[in-house]
């Protein structure tokens, strides 16, 4: 095995150029497929947690609400819609552990950016909640009181600092960790207190304060299902009992955006199918032409003893370290890519509602690894065949220069 | 002992079918130097291939020191390559990649000893033997082809063969040089008891041997 190795290095060596140009071949091929599947799996996933990243089961909204699916549903989509704040407390329903309402109001002009970008303001209830204060990563030691603001992960301020809202002050209580869910990460978290003292600088659509800045009223609720609970009971409890309402489970607010994803994402496999079968023949025919070059070499060995299994895991070990070492490099030019974009391709992919967290490092890690490991199939699958069939003529054959 | 029995190479060609070899029947004892000449094209490389497990024969037996060898496995042939057969090319045969002293290791290196240190005593030894001790180091492109040839002759003798075949080793070297190497190969048969078989154009060399096989049209003529 070290001899065949060695074999292989010293072959690998005599024409460095051709080599190179092997090992760049491959490395941009599963550059390609790594860069390729760390994303759509970035996508997936981050697209599979959504809501229940931030803990939550299901969703309860006003039917009629939701009818535009994007990425702002992974919270409560904003909406003139309410529900009663109490309505859970109400009834009571055995299959539904915790129901943290939340009231969502998405604001134009209030001061709190610079430029006129809308702003999502999130009222919570400190007692039901289990979706925000989970996520803080910093706050002021002591309660949450009227007039604090908790920021999510993408926004800028000093704990304690003063930041108004439609002119009025508010101290930043706490800051959360980064969600991955877009209005989460942007929003402005307070107690409904807080949220609705706002009443008189929001406008509605019709003109006075939205339904949801009154007491009392919600956007909907994040659930959480009673231990030993499924969803389909939950679902169902929840249905018969309340009315006029919708339940989202974190499927079923996805599947919109996943149908439009899966296209993209299949011509993205497609592509990766395509890149790895014709990479695959360029080895074989690459090798084919080398294995016709040594042909003499080969007929040599054989006459002094190799055996076959010897000739053609000399050429398959070659060809596996050229193109396991194409889908190393390939890797390190897919993560450089990555990083250089990062920025940009975030930005991008959360502007087209797909809410967006790199996979994390384990995971990046298998991805990886599973583009070095193809990378070294289609060198062995590549270099096999030809090897194979020159190691079955007659060393004299082969030395002669015939097969 | 070697014996070949009712011995036949045909080629196929797009001209029909050439008889390299036509049904040949040979012996040649243990430890003797036998020459086979023959005029070109007349199949000595063909049947030498063919003794040497180098070369599936048409038809017909080569059976050496009782093994059908024809017969055998493809691993257990490869073996008799390996550890039985000492095979000199008409050419220039040594692996470019590798240093002498590796190419003269490599047939023991690959009938799977580990390349130990005495292996590599043994191969230096062998090309000191050949006037090559200050050579060891040098790639194969780096010595003349008559060092070359020795080179090989070395890696003949690694794994201690029972019989070296020795297709016209010395035809395209002078004179001098030729004499040089037949005397290492003639001393090897001499002093290890190793049967030599040996393909010349040079007379001389062939009136030297203990048995004269002479060819023409791939059959022997008396
Ligand atoms: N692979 C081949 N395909 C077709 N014909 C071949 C092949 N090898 C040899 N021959 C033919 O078989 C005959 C014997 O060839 P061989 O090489 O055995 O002769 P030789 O006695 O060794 O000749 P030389 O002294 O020139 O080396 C020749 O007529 C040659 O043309
Ligand atoms: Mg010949």
């Amino acid at each position: 095995m070290r001899l065949l190795a060695s074999l292989a290095l010293q072959n690998l060596g005599r024409r460095k150029a051709r080599s190179l140009l092997l090992i760049m071949a491959v490395a941009v091929a599963s550059g390609v497929v790594f860069t390729g599947a760390t994303l759509m799996r970035s996508i997936d996933s981050s697209m599979a947690v959504g809501f229940t990243r931030l803990g939550a089961d299901m969703m309860v909204v006003p039917e009629g609400a939701l009818t535009n699916i994007t990425a702002a549903l992974l919270t409560v989509e904003p909406t003139d819609l309410v529900l009663d704040q109490d309505l859970f407390a109400r009834a009571g329903i055995a299959s539904v552990g915790r129901a943290a309402p939340q009231k969502i109001a998405r604001v134009e002009h209030s001061g709190i950016d610079s430029h006129h970008d809308s702003v999502d303001l999130i009222g919570f209830d400190p007692a039901l909640d289990f979706t925000v204060r989970p996520w803080l990563v910093e706050k002021i030691n002591r309660d949450m009181r009227q007039g604090d603001v908790i920021l999510g992960a993408a926004r800028e301020a000093a704990l304690g600092s003063e930041l108004l809202i439609f002119g009025k002050p508010h101290t930043v209580y706490g800051r959360l960790g980064k969600t991955g869910v877009g209005t989460h990460e942007r929003g402005v978290f307070m107690t409904f207190d807080t949220f609705e003292a706002l009443a008189g600088s929001v406008h509605g659509h019709g003109g006075g304060p939205p339904a949801v800045l009154q007491k009392g009223k919600v956007s909907g609720f994040l659930v959480e299902l009673a231990p030993g609970a499924t969803p389909l009971q939950a679902r169902f409890a929840i249905l018969s009992t309340l009315k006029g309402v919708k339940v989202v489970t974190g499927d079923s607010t996805m599947s919109g955006i996943r149908q439009g994803l899966a296209a993209l994402l299949n011509g993205i496999l497609a592509l990766m199918v395509l890149m790895f079968t014709s990479t695959a023949l360029m080895v074989s025919v690459l090798f084919s032409a080398i294995v016709t070059e040594r042909r003499g070499e080969l007929g040599l060995l054989k006459a002094i003893g190799a055996r076959r299994g010897q000739i053609v895991g000399m050429m398959v070990i070659e060809a596996v370290i050229a193109t396991g070492a194409g889908g190393v490099l390939g890797v390190a030019l897919g993560v450089l890519v990555m990083r250089l974009y990062e920025r940009s391709l975030v930005y991008y992919l959360e502007n087209i509602g797909v809410p967006f967290v790199w996979l994390d490092g384990p995971r990046i890690v298998v991805v990886a690894a599973a583009a070095v490991v193809m990378a070294s199939i289609i060198g062995a699958l590549g270099s096999f065949y030809p090897a194979w069939r020159a190691s079955r003529r007659d060393p004299y054959d082969l030395v002669r220069g015939e097969g | 002992m070697l014996s070949c029995r009712g011995l036949r190479k045909d080629y196929v060609t797009e001209r029909g079918e050439v008889a390299a070899v036509a049904g040949l029947d040979l012996e040649i004892a243990t430890g003797r130097y036998a020459a086979i000449i023959g005029r070109s094209g007349s199949g000595k490389s063909s049947l030498m291939a063919m003794i040497g497990g180098l070369s599936r024969p048409s038809q017909g037996q080569v059976t050496v020191d009782g093994t059908d060898i024809w017969s055998l496995s493809e691993n257990a042939l490869a073996a008799f390559r390996n550890k039985r057969i000492g095979y000199v090319f008409q050419f220039a045969s040594l692996l470019p990649t590798l240093r002498l002293v590796d190419n003269v290791a490599l047939p023991a290196m690959l009938g799977g000893d580990a390349g130990s240190s005495a292996t590599y005593a043994r191969a230096a030894a062998l090309l000191g033997q050949m006037g090559l001790g200050g050579h060891l180091d040098a790639y194969p492109s780096e010595v003349s082809a008559g060092e070359q040839r020795r080179a090989v002759i070395a890696r003949a003798l690694i794994n201690e063969p029972a019989l070296i075949l020795a297709d016209e080793p010395t035809s395209d070297l002078d004179e001098q040089t030729e004499i040089e190497i037949m005397d290492e190969l003639l001393a090897v048969n001499r002093e290890r008891g190793t049967t030599l078989i040996l393909v010349t154009h040079n007379l001389a060399l062939a009136e030297q041997a203990e048995q004269i096989v002479h060819i023409a049209h791939g059959a022997i003529v008396a």
